[in-house]
C-alpha cells in the first residue's frame, strides 16, 4: 500500500467552488432550528410558496427535471424524471411518499434533518406533492428515530396550525396534508414496495414490480416515493433554481449531497459537499483523516462493496459512473473507514450478520443462503474451523446470491462479500491456514 | 405474440407467463410458490430462467437489429428472471437449458434443502412431493451444508382437521395466498422474519370452510390431513376420482383407499365447478364409511329381534310380504343423494310393484330445476351482478368459492396445452374485491356477507314477500304494501333490481329457505326470468336435480313420501331415510305390514324394521349423478370393502331374482340403457369432465299444488356443509364442528339458561333431536339455527324449547 494513500490532498475544490454553500444542513446544529419560528425567520416555506404561487405542477417536474438530481437514497434515479411517471390525475387519491427509514449501516444524513430542520422535509414534501398533483403525504419514518419522528410529529402540527398543511396552501387551490408513520425497526422497509406494505398494515415483504409504485402504489394508488434528501433538495432548486444546482458536480451527478463518514477518523459526521468530491477530500479534509492505519473503506453505506485505501480508490471523485466504473457504488455516500488493526473476516461478518437478521425470508436465496447458511459458515471461519472448501463455498455463494433474489437484500448482503474477497483473500487464507485471525480480536473500549 | 423457448416457436396469447410458455413449449421449468389458480409471486426463485427480448428504438418504434444477422436483436436481461412473474413480450426469447440457468437452479435446490429435514422416509408427502421430485431433476443430490438444520415444531395442530410439520415448510407462501384469494379467510400468515419465519395463526384454529385444500398444494410434506397422517405411503394408495355426493355441486373428488379402507379424500379438478377446491365437509367427511357399526349384511326380524340373514333369504321374506299386498299398497323412497341409476332401479321396482307411492327426499314441493337454462358455476364466476338468497358457505359452498372468484373480476382462464396456466399474471395478491356486485340476503348473518356490497337481513319467512315485491319492482309496479320485513326498503329494492338488469350476466341463487317456500320459488323463476338472469336452485341433495329430471316423483301429491310415512302405505321400502326420528312418525311405522330399510347405520328406523339391507356409501357404488347445472357427472366405486352392501340397483337385482323377473335397473349397465334413452348420452363412457345438458334441462314436473308460503316457527333449518346425519360418525370433524350445532342468540340462551357446549335434546319440529348450544349474535333475536337433515330439510321450523332435556352440560365438563 502506498504511504502516500494515507496523506491528505493538495487543495480542497469544494471550498474553492464559488457555487456552493450549504443548503440542505445549513440549519442542523443550531440551537431551536426544528420550530417553524426559526424556520420561518431563515425564509422556511418560500419555495413551496415560489411553487404554488408561481408555477405549474410540470413546471415544477420540468425544473427538477433539468437541475439533474438524481435519488439520494442509493440507487440514483433522477428525481424529475420519476415525477413525471405518475400517470394523469384520474380522481384517484395520489400520494406522495418520503422514504425516511434510513437504516443502511453508515448511512445517518436523514436523520438530522428530521430532527433539527424538520419543516425542510414537510417543505419538500409540499412541492412534489403539488408537481404529482397528490393531496396526500406520507412520511414513514425509521422506528429507531424517535426524537426525529417526535420533531416531525410537532412540526407537522405547527405547519397544520399555521396553514402550511391542509386546505388552499398559499392561498391557492391546493389543499396537501401529511400522515405521518413511524416504522418498527425493520431494514427492509427502506425497500419501497415493502414500506408501502408496511405502511398499510402487512408484512413487510417487498411487492413484484411491476406494476411500478406509480401506477400502484400505497392501497394500490399512484404513488410517488422519494428519500428525504431528494425531497429537501426539491426546495433549494426550487428557490434557487436548477441552473444553480446543475452547475456543481458533473454530467450524471448534479448538485450537493450529503457524504457521510464513520469509522476511526478525526471528525465523523455529516458533510455537505458538492457531488464528485474525491473520497480524499472527505476523509483527509473534512474528516481529518484517520486516527489510525486505514486498510479499506467502503464507498456507499454497507452494502456497496468496498476500496482497499489506495490511492487509485481515495482519489476517485464521489459520483455515479466512477464508481460503478470502478466496481462498487455511490449508494447513500456513507463512507466507512476501516482500520488496518481490525480482521476483514470479522468486520464482513458483522454485515453479514446484519443481512441476515434483516432478511425478511421471502425468498428461497435470501432467507436460507443469506439468512441461514452465510453466517453460519462466517462462524465456522471464525471459530477457526473453516477450510479451503469453505472459502470456495462462500465466494461461489455470494456469486449465486446476486441477481437471483427477489429483491436487493440478497444482492447488498452478497457484493461487499465477494469485494472483500477480491481485495482481502490473504486474511481469509491465513484464517484457515492458521486457524486463527491475521489481526487479533481487540477492544477499543478497553485500550 | 411469437416467443422462441429454447428451440421451440410457439404463438401464445398475450398475458402469457413465461413459465406457461415453456411448459406449453413441452419443456420443463421447476416451480414451487407458483400454484394454478393463484397468484404468482416469485418467491421460491426455482423457476429462473435467461430471458430477453428484443427492443424497440424509442424514437422510430423500429426494431433495433443485430448487426451481424440483421435479425432484431435480442437484450437479454441482465439477471435472471422468474418465469412465473415474467409476462412474454413479442419476440421474447427464454432459455431453460443453458449453464448459467442449470447453475443457478443447483444453488436454489440447495439452498431450499438446507433447512428441509430429510425425513422423507417417514413423511406421507413421501413419493407425491414437488420438492422431491425437484430435487431429483434439479438438484446437484449433495449437500455442503455441514450444520444443524432448522429445528422446530414437527405435530403443530393448526386445527382438528390438519397437523403442520414446520422444519418440512419451505415458505413457498402457497397456503398463506390461499387462505386471502381464495376464500378470503385471512387465518394464516407468516410469523417472525428471515430464516426464523414460520407460519402459524393469530387465534387457535382455521375459522374457515375451506382449510383442507392447503395439504393438497403445499408442495412439500408440511401440510398434512390429520385424519389420513401415518396411514400409508402414496403409492400404496388406490386414486380413484369421483363425484362428491355431500352436496349439490358434483365437485370431483379423489378418493385415496388402502386395503379396503377410506384413507384420505383429495380435491379433484374440474375447471368449470370447483377449479381444484373443496371444502372441508367433502374432505374429512368420510370416516363414516369406515365406522365399526356400519350394517355388515342383511337381517330380518325373528321373534322381535333381527337376525342376520342373506340377501337371498331377505329378499324371499319380502317378496312373500308384499305378494299379499296390493301393489298400491306399497311405497318406496329413496335419498336424494342416490345416483340417476338407483333411480332408474326404483322406478322399474315401483312399475312392478304397480304403486305410485315412490318419492325421493328430502324434495321441495316446487321443481328444483329452473325453467330456463340453469346457471353453471362458470356462469357465477363471470356474473357482474349476483343476488344470493342462501347460507351459500354452508349449503353449497363450491358456489361461494366461484361467488369470490366473480368478486375479483378475474374470469376463469382458458385452458392451455398443459392444462391450467401454472401463473395466471392477472391474479394478483390482495387483489380489490368488486363486492358491489353482490347482494347476500338471509334471515342471519351468514359467512359471504362480510364479502358482500350490500346485505339484507329479512325476517325471518319472508322469502316470498321479498322476492314478489323484487318482480313487482322490475315489472315497474308500485308496491302496495310495507317493505320494513324484507331488510330493504323501496329505493334499495329498486337499486337492486336495476343492477340485475343493468348487468350483462346477472346470476341470482337461491337455497334451502326459498326452495322451503312454492311462493318464494315462483316468485324467483319469474324474477330471473323479468331481469333475465340466470337462476341457480340450490337443491337439497346430490342428486334431486337428476332423480327429478328422470321423473321419481310421485304420481299425485297425495302419494309423497311425507304422506306414505304417516300411514299412506302398508309397506315401506326405504333407502337412506329415518322417519322414526319423529317420535310420532315412530309409531305409526309400527302399524307397518313390512318396513324394509336399506341403510348405512342402524338407525331408529331401521330398529323398527323388519328387513334391513345394507347399503353402500357414495365412495362405493357406480353411478351417475346430474349436478344442479345440469351436468351428467361419474360416480365411481373406489376399491374399499363393501361387505355384503348393495346399492339400490343391486336390492332391485337381488329382488328380481327372488321373485323371478329381470327388472330394468337390476345393475349400473341395465339403468344405463334406459338412461341413454333420456339423456342421449352413454354413461358408461362419461369422462371426468362429466356432460352438461345443451338446451336446458327441462322438468317433466309441474310445480305442486301445493302453495305454502312458508312455515311459521322460531328456527331456521338449512343444509350444512358436514352431513348432519353422519357427524357423529365422523370423529375428526365433529371434534372441529363441535358437534350438530343448535345456534342461538344470546339473549335467548341467557333466558333459558342455556351455556355454550351443552349437549341437550329437543323438539325440532316433529323431530327430537340432540344437538348442542352455541350462543351466537349472528342469530337475530327470538330465532335459532338448526343443520338440516336428510329427513329435515331446509325451512322454519317450531323449536320447544320447554322440551329440551339437557344430557350434558357444559358446567359438568369443566
Amino acid at each position: 500500500m502506498a504511504e502516500t494513500a494515507q496523506e491528505s490532498s493538495a487543495q480542497l475544490t469544494s471550498r474553492h467552488d464559488p457555487r456552493y454553500e450549504v443548503t440542505l444542513y445549513r440549519h442542523v446544529g443550531v440551537q431551536d432550528s426544528h420550530t417553524l419560528d426559526y424556520y420561518l425567520g431563515h425564509d422556511g416555506y418560500e419555495s413551496a410558496r415560489k411553487a404554488l404561487t408561481g408555477m405549474t405542477p410540470s413546471e415544477v417536474v420540468d425544473e427538477v427535471k433539468a437541475s439533474g438530481l438524481r435519488g439520494r437514497g442509493g440507487a440514483g434515479f433522477p428525481t424529475g424524471v420519476k415525477w413525471s411517471f405518475m400517470p394523469p390525475p384520474d380522481g384517484r387519491q395520489r400520494f406522495i411518499l418520503c422514504n425516511a427509514d434510513e437504516s443502511e449501516p453508515g448511512s445517518f444524513k436523514d436523520r438530522y434533518i428530521l430532527e433539527d430542520d424538520p419543516h425542510q422535509l414537510i417543505e419538500g414534501m409540499i412541492i412534489a406533492g403539488y408537481a404529482i398533483e397528490a393531496t396526500r403525504g406520507v412520511i414513514y419514518v425509521r422506528g429507531e428515530y424517535m426524537t426525529g419522528y417526535e420533531r416531525l410529529h410537532e412540526a407537522i402540527q405547527q405547519a397544520r396550525d399555521r396553514g402550511f398543511l391542509g386546505k388552499g396552501l398559499f392561498g391557492t387551490d391546493f389543499d396537501f396534508d401529511v400522515i405521518l408513520h413511524r416504522g418498527a425497526g425493520a431494514y427492509i422497509c427502506g425497500e419501497e414496495t415493502a414500506l408501502m406494505n408496511s405502511f398499510e398494515g402487512l408484512r413487510a415483504n417487498p411487492r413484484l414490480k411491476p406494476p411500478f409504485p406509480a401506477q400502484s402504489g400505497i392501497y394500490g394508488l399512484p404513488t410517488t416515493i422519494n428519500n428525504v434528501t431528494s425531497l429537501t433538495s426539491a426546495v433549494h432548486i426550487i428557490a434557487k433554481g436548477s441552473a444553480w444546482f446543475a452547475s456543481m458536480g458533473t454530467e450524471d451527478s448534479r448538485g450537493t449531497k450529503l457524504y457521510q463518514i464513520s469509522g476511526p477518523v478525526r471528525r465523523p459526521g455529516v458533510y455537505e459537499l458538492p457531488m464528485a468530491t474525491t473520497f480524499r477530500e472527505l476523509i483527509f479534509d473534512h474528516a481529518g483523516g484517520p486516527t489510525m492505519r486505514a486498510k479499506a473503506f467502503i464507498p456507499g453505506g454497507s452494502s456497496s462493496p468496498m476500496f482497499p485505501f489506495q490511492n487509485e480508490y481515495l482519489d476517485a471523485p464521489m459520483e455515479y459512473g466512477t464508481l460503478a466504473r470502478l466496481g462498487s457504488m455511490l449508494g447513500t455516500g456513507g463512507v466507512i473507514v476501516i482500520p488496518e488493526e481490525k480482521c476483514m473476516v470479522t468486520a464482513i461478518y458483522n454485515v453479514v450478520r446484519f443481512y441476515a437478521h434483516e432478511s425478511c425470508g421471502k425468498c428461497t436465496p435470501c432467507r436460507e443462503g443469506v439468512a441461514t447458511w452465510l453466517p453460519k459458515m462466517y462462524q465456522k471461519l471464525l471459530a477457526g474451523m473453516g477450510t479451503k472448501e469453505d472459502l470456495v463455498l462462500i465466494e461461489e455463494m455470494s456469486q449465486r446470491l446476486q441477481g437471483t433474489a427477489f429483491c436487493v437484500l440478497a444482492d447488498a448482503c452478497a457484493m461487499p462479500v465477494e469485494a472483500s474477497f477480491k481485495h482481502f483473500r490473504h486474511e481469509y487464507q491465513y484464517l484457515v491456514d492458521h486457524g486463527e485471525r491475521m489481526y487479533k480480536k481487540s477492544d477499543w473500549w478497553q485500550e | 405474440m411469437k416467443v422462441r423457448i429454447n428451440d421451440v416457436e410457439l404463438e401464445l396469447a398475450p398475458g402469457t407467463s413465461a413459465i406457461d410458455a415453456v411448459f406449453a413449449a413441452g419443456h420443463d421449468v421447476p416451480y414451487f410458490c407458483s400454484e394454478t389458480y393463484m397468484s404468482p409471486i416469485g418467491a421460491c426463485r426455482m423457476c429462473l430462467a435467461k430471458v430477453g427480448a428484443p427492443r424497440q428504438d424509442r424514437s422510430t418504434g423500429e426494431w433495433i437489429l443485430d448487426e451481424e444477422t440483421g435479425e432484431p436483436k435480442v437484450f437479454y436481461f441482465p439477471n435472471l428472471m422468474a418465469t412465473c412473474t415474467t409476462t412474454v413480450m413479442e419476440g421474447m426469447v427464454i432459455d431453460t437449458l443453458s449453464e448459467e440457468v442449470k447453475d443457478a437452479q443447483n444453488s436454489m435446490v440447495e439452498f431450499t434443502l438446507i433447512n428441509h429435514p430429510l425425513d422423507c422416509p417417514v413423511c406421507d408427502k413421501g413419493g407425491a412431493c414437488e420438492l422431491q421430485d425437484r430435487a431429483y431433476e434439479y438438484g446437484t443430490g449433495l449437500s455442503r451444508f455441514p450444520f444443524d438444520k432448522r429445528h422446530q415444531e414437527k405435530h403443530h395442530a393448526l386445527s382438528e382437521l390438519i397437523t403442520l410439520d414446520r422444519e418440512r415448510c419451505i415458505h413457498c407462501k402457497r397456503c398463506v395466498r390461499y387462505f386471502e384469494e381464495v376464500p378470503g379467510d385471512e387465518v394464516l400468515d407468516f410469523i417472525e422474519r428471515g430464516g426464523h419465519t414460520y407460519i402459524g395463526t393469530a387465534d387457535e384454529d382455521l375459522p374457515s370452510n375451506f382449510t383442507g385444500n392447503i395439504t393438497d398444494i403445499c408442495p412439500v410434506g408440511a401440510l398434512l390431513d390429520t385424519t389420513s397422517r401415518f396411514r400409508g405411503r402414496n403409492w400404496e394408495y388406490h386414486h380413484t376420482r369421483t363425484t362428491s355426493l355431500d352436496d349439490s355441486s358434483g365437485t370431483p373428488i379423489v378418493v385415496d383407499a388402502r386395503t379396503g379402507h377410506i384413507e384420505r379424500i383429495k380435491a379433484g379438478l374440474h375447471p368449470d365447478i370447483n377449479k381444484r377446491w373443496i371444502d372441508d365437509g367433502i374432505r374429512f367427511g368420510h370416516e363414516y364409511a369406515n365406522a365399526d357399526d356400519r350394517i355388515q349384511s342383511p337381517m330380518i326380524r325373528k321373534d322381535g329381534e333381527l337376525t342376520q340373514a342373506t340377501w337371498d333369504e331377505a329378499m324371499a321374506f319380502i317378496a312373500t310380504k308384499i305378494n299379499g299386498l296390493a301393489g298400491k299398497e306399497v311405497g318406496l323412497a329413496i335419498r336424494a343423494d342416490a345416483t340417476l341409476e338407483e333411480g332408474v332401479a326404483v322406478l322399474a321396482l315401483a312399475e312392478h310393484l304397480q304403486t305410485g307411492q315412490v318419492d325421493h327426499y328430502p324434495r321441495p314441493n316446487a321443481s328444483v330445476i329452473p325453467p330456463e337454462t340453469p346457471a353453471t358455476f362458470d356462469d357465477l364466476a363471470r356474473a357482474d351482478a349476483i343476488f344470493v338468497l342462501a347460507d351459500v358457505t354452508e349449503e353449497l359452498p363450491a358456489a361461494d368459492l366461484r361467488i369470490k372468484d366473480a368478486l375479483k373480476g378475474v374470469v376463469p382462464p382458458e385452458l392451455m396445452e398443459h392444462g391450467v396456466p401454472i401463473a395466471d399474471l392477472r391474479l394478483k395478491e390482495r387483489m380489490a374485491r368488486k363486492r358491489d356486485i353482490l347482494t347476500v340476503g338471509a334471515p342471519f348473518i351468514t359467512d359471504l356477507m362480510s364479502h358482500s356490497g350490500k346485505s339484507v337481513l329479512y325476517q325471518p319467512g319472508s322469502e316470498a314477500d321479498l322476492l314478489e315485491a323484487l318482480v313487482a319492482v322490475a315489472a315497474g309496479e308500485s308496491l302496495t304494501s310495507d317493505t320494513d320485513h324484507l331488510g330493504l326498503d323501496q329505493s334499495e329494492l329498486q337499486l337492486l333490481v336495476t343492477q340485475l338488469i343493468e348487468a350483462q350476466k346477472p346470476v341470482i341463487v337461491c337455497g334451502g329457505l326459498v326452495l322451503a317456500n312454492d311462493a318464494a320459488v315462483a316468485a324467483a323463476k319469474t324474477l330471473a326470468k323479468t331481469v333475465d338472469a340466470r337462476l341457480m336452485l340450490i337443491g337439497p341433495m346430490a342428486n334431486s336435480f337428476g332423480l327429478e329430471r328422470i321423473g321419481l316423483f310421485p304420481s299425485h301429491d297425495k302419494y309423497d313420501y311425507e304422506a306414505m310415512i304417516s300411514g299412506g302405505a302398508k309397506a315401506l321400502i326405504l333407502s337412506g331415510l329415518d322417519p322414526a326420528q319423529a317420535p310420532a312418525v315412530a309409531t305409526k311405522l309400527e302399524d307397518l305390514d313390512l318396513l324394509v330399510v336399506h341403510d348405512l347405520f342402524l338407525t331408529e328406523t331401521a330398529r323398527k324394521a323388519h328387513v334391513v339391507l345394507p347399503a353402500r356409501t357414495g365412495y362405493g357404488k357406480e353411478g351417475t349423478v346430474m349436478n344442479l347445472e345440469g351436468r351428467l357427472l361419474p360416480v365411481r366405486s373406489a376399491p374399499i370393502e363393501n361387505n355384503h352392501a348393495e346399492d339400490f340397483t343391486g336390492l332391485v337385482r337381488h329382488f328380481g331374482e327372488a321373485s323371478g323377473v329381470r327388472l330394468e335397473g337390476r345393475s349400473t349397465r341395465s339403468a344405463r340403457r334406459v338412461l341413454r334413452k333420456k339423456f342421449d348420452v352413454d354413461l358408461n363412457d362419461l369422462n371426468d369432465q362429466g356432460v352438461l345438458g345443451e338446451a336446458g334441462t327441462e322438468s317433466s314436473r309441474q310445480d305442486s299444488s301445493k302453495v305454502n308460503r312458508g312455515q311459521k316457527g322460531n328456527a331456521f333449518l338449512t343444509k350444512a356443509m358436514v352431513r348432519t346425519e353422519y357427524l357423529d360418525k365422523n370423529p375428526s370433524l365433529r371434534a372441529s364442528n363441535g358437534g350438530v350445532l343448535l345456534r342461538i342468540n344470546p339473549a335467548e340462551a341467557n333466558a333459558w339458561g342455556l351455556h355454550d357446549s351443552d349437549v341437550v335434546s329437543v323438539m325440532v319440529g316433529k323431530l327430537r333431536r340432540l344437538v348442542t348450544i352455541q350462543s351466537s349474535e349472528l342469530i337475530p333475536e327470538g330465532f335459532m339455527h338448526v343443520p338440516s337433515l336428510p329427513d329435515q330439510p331446509a325451512g322454519l321450523v317450531q323449536v320447544d324449547l320447554g322440551t329440551i332435556q339437557i344430557q350434558r352440560s357444559a358446567l359438568e365438563t369443566v
